[in-house]
């Protein structure tokens, strides 16, 4: 499911000093090139965030930057972008984030299904360090599949 | 007895938090709970018995009653000692 949905040409990582808004354009950038959400997308979510939206912060320096389906989700996709230098939200050191997910839902059920995979996903211990660590496109979605076929 | 995860949207956070409370509910074997997720406005105080938050919405909370207040929410060993004490705050442990 997850594996489908986060494709190795959605996954980067940067060496890159990014500020929080630059962490979230960058990892929708491959959604917006697919077609996958609008630029308006990537305004909802920067705006939601500059609303005082630090709840995309699940801990353990995962960000899970989202919006609603109806602010421009053409096709339900998921992008991931590792940092080696966190970008806290709002500049925000208690929310230092080095591991930002992009996650836009098509519809709401669409929603509930992929965000249920990323929560059984993250919130296993051992697969979460395993995924900071991850050095490559390929090793994460071989991670993920791995887990996925685990289950 | 009922559990309520809460996010301001009622569409991303407070649904992993609902999945892992219910993880956590099974494993430990806690009968007639129920566990159920929305975003924070339109929770009141009869809404649940006990309110699961992020830190960010800690203050949002305040007044509606039993309030937990998560640092992470998807770190499982937190959310395990939270429900337990939860449960035992309303006789169910």
């Amino acid at each position: 499911m997850l594996s489908r949905l986060l494709p190795e040409r959605n996954i980067h990582f940067t060496d890159d000093k990014l500020t929080w808004r630059e962490a979230v354009t960058r990892v929708a950038r491959p959604l917006v090139e697919a077609g996958d959400v609008t630029p308006e997308y990537v305004q909802a979510m920067l705006d939601s965030i500059a609303a005082g939206g630090t709840y995309i912060d699940l801990g353990h320096g995962i960000a899970l930057a989202h919006a609603r389906p109806e602010y421009g989700v053409v096709r339900t996709g998921i992008a991931m972008l590792r940092l080696r230098e966190p970008a806290p939200l709002l500049d925000r050191p208690e929310h230092a984030v080095d591991l930002y997910f992009c996650f836009a839902a098509a519809d709401a059920d669409a929603h509930l299904r992929a965000m249920a995979s990323l929560a059984r996903i993250l919130s296993d211990a051992p697969t979460r360090q395993a995924l900071r660590e991850a050095a490559s496109a390929s090793e994460v979605v071989k991670l993920i599949t791995e887990f996925e076929e685990s289950e | 007895m009922k559990f309520l995860a809460m996010c301001s949207t009622g569409l991303g956070s407070s649904f992993m938090v609902r999945m892992n409370i219910e993880t956590v509910v099974r494993e430990l074997g806690l009968a007639d709970v129920t566990v159920e997720h929305s975003d924070i406005s339109s929770a009141g105080p009869d809404s649940a018995d006990v309110f699961f938050v992020a830190k960010d919405l800690e203050d949002t909370a305040q007044g509606l009653g039993d309030v937990v207040v998560l640092n992470s929410i998807i770190d499982m060993d937190e959310l395990r000692e939270a429900v337990k004490d939860a449960a035992a705050r309303h006789g169910l442990l």
